[in-house]
């Protein structure tokens, strides 16, 4: 890809509001790159040696799924049943009024794989791949709240407005697509409604907003304006964007902003090829019977998230950098935010997506895509060990401690960091702040996280703040 | 051992920044000896083999620097890292013992018993330095003190005033300091660009459309003529304040979990209109904005002016834990979009920590924004002589009542009405501000009471701004106080305002501002690039009774202006960045501006000012009355890099990617509206007269006879296609396929 979309004196002058981009261009420059990357989607070399991820797919369990009734597993909750869990303050939760005493999971553990990882029963086809996934179980937040979890989850900051992880990675490496967007967002197709504060949680803040998330509609048409209107066949349309080249070229030396207005040319050719690349991509109709069925996509509980995960393959394998799947909707019980029933909540929250995410990781290792793809699985926050107060209990939203789980791109398969207390209440060891989580994404990627800045308001921005937090070096063994 | 005193003598002078409790051992001198000689012996080379790297030489992590002295004992941003003489109070000590996290040296070994020992005995010796750690190393400035030096800094400096010029006079002085700086490359201006291109430029420049033949007819002879004409149309504001609510992060919804409508926070987008056609003078302009309703607490455009305050996300859905910490963010949000926004500085970055670049204390921070204690959103249901709180407040639901009889409901930031609540586990504000450490609500460090910038305040200035409101005002006065400060240009930051709007002025009629950060003035932003110019400028804004309009006129009448985009590699190559200004590079209209120039030229732009927008991409509107909603925003224009409204955006990107592309291509407006300029033409029976009309329409010129001829083949080519699929239209559909190539050229949507 040619284009130059801005020169990269306008990125640096123009972008932001400072001088965007140039920590980055010098970083470029370091490794030899000489400045040529005029194109902000130019592919880049990674910064660090060991990333190997070169695609990232994120299933975000949104609501915030209890580790321990999933990937955490605490037999002394069990034993504890109904006891108090001393010292609790109950505004750790969202609702104070409603705390009740230490609820043992009403699921199931086993041990599975190699690694004799203990898995609840809510996943039995994705714990047949334990020995492939690294489990974080010690991560911790800094809100008891969706919207500003979500935010910090996305993007590093409670508040709203600051560039998402994939923003940040596509900045950072680019597109390998010429044809697709770079980074894609696809949110719950069931209509329950998306996740709090919606597209900030993909927005690229105070990046170039050509960095921001493509957020694909769930129904309709994916992207806008991908059809030509009616009377314009494809010849048509071919027959006006050779004579718009034409008449733009005949301008465009004696100006001194040829390579933009070149860029601008090709943008038009882009945007053409686009029309068919896109629709293409997304098409899972095409894949043969037995990837469809391994996907689960002839299941009416789980087809919408087959396809979606499918969608993610096709992506990952035409070059699309970050993808986001949003497993779930808003709130409550439209995601894993399981207030009240968690045994109902969480099994369909699980049954929905077990199937198609075993069948994501089996998929991408048959092709042989699993060691250059990050798959990650985790939501905003976890939720408490004691129960919430209803007819069917619930749990209430817990900061102090979550699982987050790894596969691909590198990551030591088996391998289990960090712990909760006894009951799962607190990260206790080895303990892991979302900023740790971000910069070690962004490690899987290639990224230096300390070196991956952005000018803004006076100051090198970067996705993993001014803490200085630690890459989770177990996570690459 | 000469030398030895001499160090001695340093180290004690630099004793000023500890802390002022401490108290000296009777014994210092002789320990202070003794740990200087440690010092030279061990401390040094352990201090540079474990701990250098990271704390002041390849990095200060943790904000905590050990190259100095001063630098060691000033600590880290967690506090003070080593008290001299007391090692046992000293985290440093812990940490090297692995007591407390973070264990150091950072993932690296502990430290010999022996190593720890003499540490320990050279910080109860006074941790006296010989020399720093690195050659030649000063100890960084004190971030928590504003100095003499501190106040020299460019942007900062006092204004020297002028007498206001003629527009004429004017623009010969704008041009005859460029020249002057030029001189030195042996650079002189571009030619004049050809009239037409110049009427063009002016259009688009301060309406945002382009002209219509009849007006390019009209004023060709002599476009100067024509630019008071211009400024004076209503297009004008309706242009400028576009460029203005990306400054204010303007928009019409809170943001976040429901992203809740403000069905009435348009009048500020109103008012801005109002204001920059009617030239309201730009101190007015600011005042108004931060405290309308302490002037003039019935005036509605006064009123609505405070939308500027109010206009920020906020959260609709917050815990009992985090009530406070979203009150304090919505405090910042106001004084960070007043800094940024207003006086080009990240005053906001002293939100954590003292600003380590630009002289902004955490103190000052806290201080000014104790400005907005008391200071929320709420809805009022104004007459001409009355206000009252619009009917309820409960749960953002004033939408659902209509307003009063006779009366507008208008969404205002000031006090004392009903403020609006959010679904909340606490109040909507508290009754004091707090210094909180590291800008962490639970570490209160005492109550802030109002201040200003140590820069532009000295000690005893503050009665010169103090604003006390009438008995039983519904306000503090704290606002008209801040906005008294930010407009003083004696003795508070009127200079600075002064410059960084002029630069804002000159950033849009040249693509790049005399800062070419404009909402960074301080050390982090990038220097003036003809500082002399800059300050000229603001001093005539300032003598010009804070008028905008004069200066607009001044730069559209200068030649530095009026010059061509005509290439000259010479020229680039000697100044490849433009900062002499002395050509001019075509600049992409923005989102906005491009829709509303296919609008206009296809005849179909609906001219009504004001009130509610909407959010119908279909709408004949101009662009500036989308209705802006921050999770819906509208998709072409962010296409074309509007920002997202989050925080003040001095400048957008200009990027350009395929979205652009297919919006040209593909959208029904598009394709509609190059139907309608189609229809415009449909009368000339004769294709080539057709093509002519349709490019003095769009281009503001007549078709090169190859562009005419290429025009011609492809209409031609059209139709058939069409004709073969029997279409009865298939002449109306061809123009129209043109005319959609014509509104995608280069050529619209850059302006030359």
């Amino acid at each position: 890809m040619n284009t130059h979309p801005f020169s990269r004196r306008d990125l640096l002058q123009r972008a932001g509001g400072g001088f965007g981009a140039l920590a980055l261009s010098a970083l470029l420059e370091g490794k030899g790159h000489a400045a040529s990357s005029l194109n902000p989607f130019a592919p880049k070399v990674p910064m660090q040696i060991g990333g190997k991820a070169k695609s990232v797919i994120w299933i975000f369990t949104n609501g915030g799924p209890s580790q321990v009734d999933t990937w955490d597993y605490k037999p002394e909750l069990q034993k504890r049943d109904g006891k108090p869990l001393d010292g609790f303050d109950p505004k750790t939760g969202f609702f104070p009024g409603s705390v009740g005493p230490l609820m043992a999971s009403p699921f199931k553990f086993a041990q599975h794989g190699q690694s004799g990882t203990w898995a609840s029963e809510l996943f039995p086809q994705t714990s047949r791949h334990v020995d492939k996934m690294c489990f974080i179980h010690s991560c911790w937040t800094g809100s008891n709240n969706h919207s500003p979890a979500l935010f910090m989850m996305n993007t590093g900051a409670t508040r709203m407005g600051y560039p998402c992880v994939g923003s940040w990675v596509t900045y950072g490496l680019g597109s390998e697509s010429d044809s697709l967007p770079s980074f894609v967002v696809m949110s719950d197709p069931k209509n329950r409604g998306l996740p709090k504060g919606s597209a900030s949680n993909w927005g690229a803040g105070f990046l170039p907003s050509v960095y921001q998330g493509t957020w694909l509609k769930p129904s309709g048409k994916p992207i806008d304006n991908l059809d030509a209107p009616s009377s314009l066949t494809p010849q048509r349309q071919r027959a006006q964007l050779d004579l718009l080249a034409k008449l733009n070229r005949s301008a465009l030396a004696a100006s001194p902003i040829e390579s933009e207005l070149n860029a601008r040319i090709e943008s038009f050719e882009l945007a053409y090829r686009m029309q068919t690349a896109a629709p293409e991509a997304f098409d899972v109709a095409n894949e043969p019977e037995h990837i469809k069925k391994l996907y689960g996509l002839d299941k009416p509980h789980c087809a919408h998230f087959s396809a979606q995960c499918l969608m993610a393959r096709r992506m990952v394998e035409r070059g699309v950098r970050f993808i986001q799947l949003y497993s779930g909707g808003m709130e409550n019980q439209q995601s894993w935010d399981g207030h009240n029933d968690i045994i109902g909540n969480h099994t369909g929250f699980a049954a929905e997506s077990d199937q198609p995410v075993a069948a994501l990781l089996t998929d991408l290792e048959q092709r042989g895509l699993l060691d250059q793809t990050l798959v990650i699985w985790g939501g905003e926050f976890g939720r408490l060990p004691i129960s919430q107060k209803a007819a069917k209990p619930g749990r209430d939203h817990n900061p102090h401690a979550f699982t987050v789980w790894m596969a691909g791109g590198g990551v030591r398969g088996g391998y289990h960091h960090g712990e909760t207390d006894e009951v799962g209440f607190k990260s206790v060891i080895d303990r892991v702040s979302v900023h740790d989580l971000h910069a070690t994404i962004l490690a899987a990627a290639g990224l230096d996280h300390e070196k991956l800045t952005f000018k803004f308001q006076g100051l090198d921005q970067r996705l993993t703040g001014v803490e200085s937090p630690r890459v989770v070096k177990q996570v690459f063994g | 051992m000469r030398d030895h005193l001499f160090a001695l003598s340093i180290c004690l002078t630099a004793g000023a920044v500890l802390p002022a409790a401490e108290t000296l051992p009777a014994d210092h001198a002789q320990r202070m000896t003794r740990g200087i000689e440690t010092f030279q012996k061990d401390i040094a080379p352990l201090l540079k083999a474990h701990c250098l790297k990271c704390h002041g030489a390849d990095a200060t992590k943790g904000d905590f620097d050990i190259a100095t002295r001063v630098d060691l004992l000033r600590g880290s941003h967690n506090g003070p890292v080593v008290v001299a003489f007391d090692a046992a109070k000293s985290v440093l000590i812990e940490v090297v013992n692995h007591a407390k996290e973070p264990n150091m040296p950072k993932d690296k070994p502990k430290l010999p018993a022996d190593a720890i020992s003499k540490l320990t005995s050279w910080i109860n010796d006074g941790a006296p330095y010989a020399e720093p750690l690195i050659a030649g190393r000063k100890p960084k400035r004190d971030p928590s003190k504003v100095t003499d030096e501190d106040r020299q800094w460019w942007s900062f400096l006092p204004l020297k005033m002028a007498k206001p010029l003629s527009a004429t006079q004017g623009a010969a002085k704008i041009d005859e300091m460029l020249l002057a700086k030029a001189k030195a490359k042996g650079l002189t201006f571009n030619p004049p660009a050809e009239p037409a291109t110049l009427v063009r430029r002016m259009y688009l420049d301060l309406t945002g459309i382009p002209p219509t033949p009849e007006e390019l007819q009209s004023t060709i002879k002599n476009p100067a003529s024509n630019i008071q004409k211009l400024l004076d149309s209503a297009r004008f504001g309706e242009r400028w304040a576009r460029h203005w609510l990306d400054v204010a992060r303007f928009a019409e919804s809170t943001g976040f979990e429901q992203d809740y409508d403000r069905p009435f926070a348009f009048h500020y987008r109103d008012f801005v209109i109002k204001a920059l056609n009617s030239d309201m003078p730009y101190d007015q302009f600011v005042k108004w904005q931060l405290a309308g309703d302490e002037y003039e607490p019935t005036n509605p455009l006064a009123l609505a002016a405070t939308g500027f305050l109010g206009a920020g996300v906020f959260p609709s859905q917050i815990t009992a834990n985090e009530v406070e910490r979203t009150r304090y963010d919505a405090m910042d949000d106001m004084l960070s979009t007043t800094g940024a926004g207003l006086l080009g500085l990240s005053v906001g970055c002293a939100r954590c920590h003292d600003n380590k670049y630009d002289p902004i204390p955490a103190r000052d921070y806290y201080q000014m924004l104790s400005t907005f204690t008391t200071t929320t959103r709420m809805n009022v249901d104004v007459w001409p002589d009355k206000v009252t709180s619009a009917i309820t407040t409960k749960k953002a639901k004033d939408k659902d009542t209509p307003p009063q009889k006779d009366a507008t409901r208008m969404m205002i930031c000031g006090e004392g009405y009903d403020p609006i609540v959010m679904h909340t586990q606490g109040g909507p504000f508290f009754d004091q501000t707090f210094f909180l450490k590291r800008g962490n609500p639970d570490l209160k460090d005492g109550e802030a009471k109002q201040g200003f910038l140590q820069i532009f305040a000295r000690p005893g200035d503050e009665k010169r701004w103090q604003w006390s409101p009438p008995e039983g005002a519904k306000y503090s006065g704290r606002r008209r106080t801040l906005s008294n400060w930010i407009t003083d240009v004696d003795r508070g930051a009127g200079a600075l305002l002064a410059r960084v709007i002029v630069n804002r002025l000159w950033q849009h009629h040249f693509g790049t501002g005399i800062v070419s950060t404009p909402n960074d003035f301080g050390k982090t932003g990038n220097a003036p690039t003809q500082p002399a110019l800059l300050d000229w400028l603001a001093s005539q804004l300032i003598a010009n009774g804070w008028k905008m309009k004069p200066i607009h006129q001044m730069i559209l009448l200068s030649k530095a202006y009026q010059q061509s985009t005509q290439r000259d590699a010479a020229k680039e190559a000697a100044d490849p960045a433009n900062e002499l200004f002395m050509y001019r590079k075509p600049q992409r209209l923005e989102g906005e501006a491009i829709r509303d120039s296919m609008l206009a030229v296809s005849g179909v732009l609906d001219e009504t000012m004001f009130g509610p927008g909407t959010r119908d991409e279909n709408s004949k509107r101009r662009s500036i009355y989308f209705n802006i909603k921050r999770s819906q925003l509208i998709g072409s224009m962010v296409a074309f890099d509007a920002p997202e409204p989050l925080v003040s955006q001095g400048a957008r990107p200009t990027t350009t990617v395929a979205p652009q592309a297919l919006i040209l291509m593909n959208s029904p407006q598009a394709r509609v509206w190059a139907e309608s300029l189609a229809k415009r033409v449909s009368d000339v029976s004769d294709v080539g007269q057709r093509i002519k009309d349709v490019y003095l329409i769009c281009f503001s010129r007549a078709p090169r006879a190859d562009e005419i001829t290429s025009g011609k083949a492809f209409i031609e080519s059209q139709r058939s296609s069409y004709e073969a699929e029997k279409k009865s239209n298939a002449e109306a559909l061809a123009m129209a396929d043109y005319c959609q190539v014509l509104l995608g050229l280069n050529e619209f949507v850059y302006v030359n």
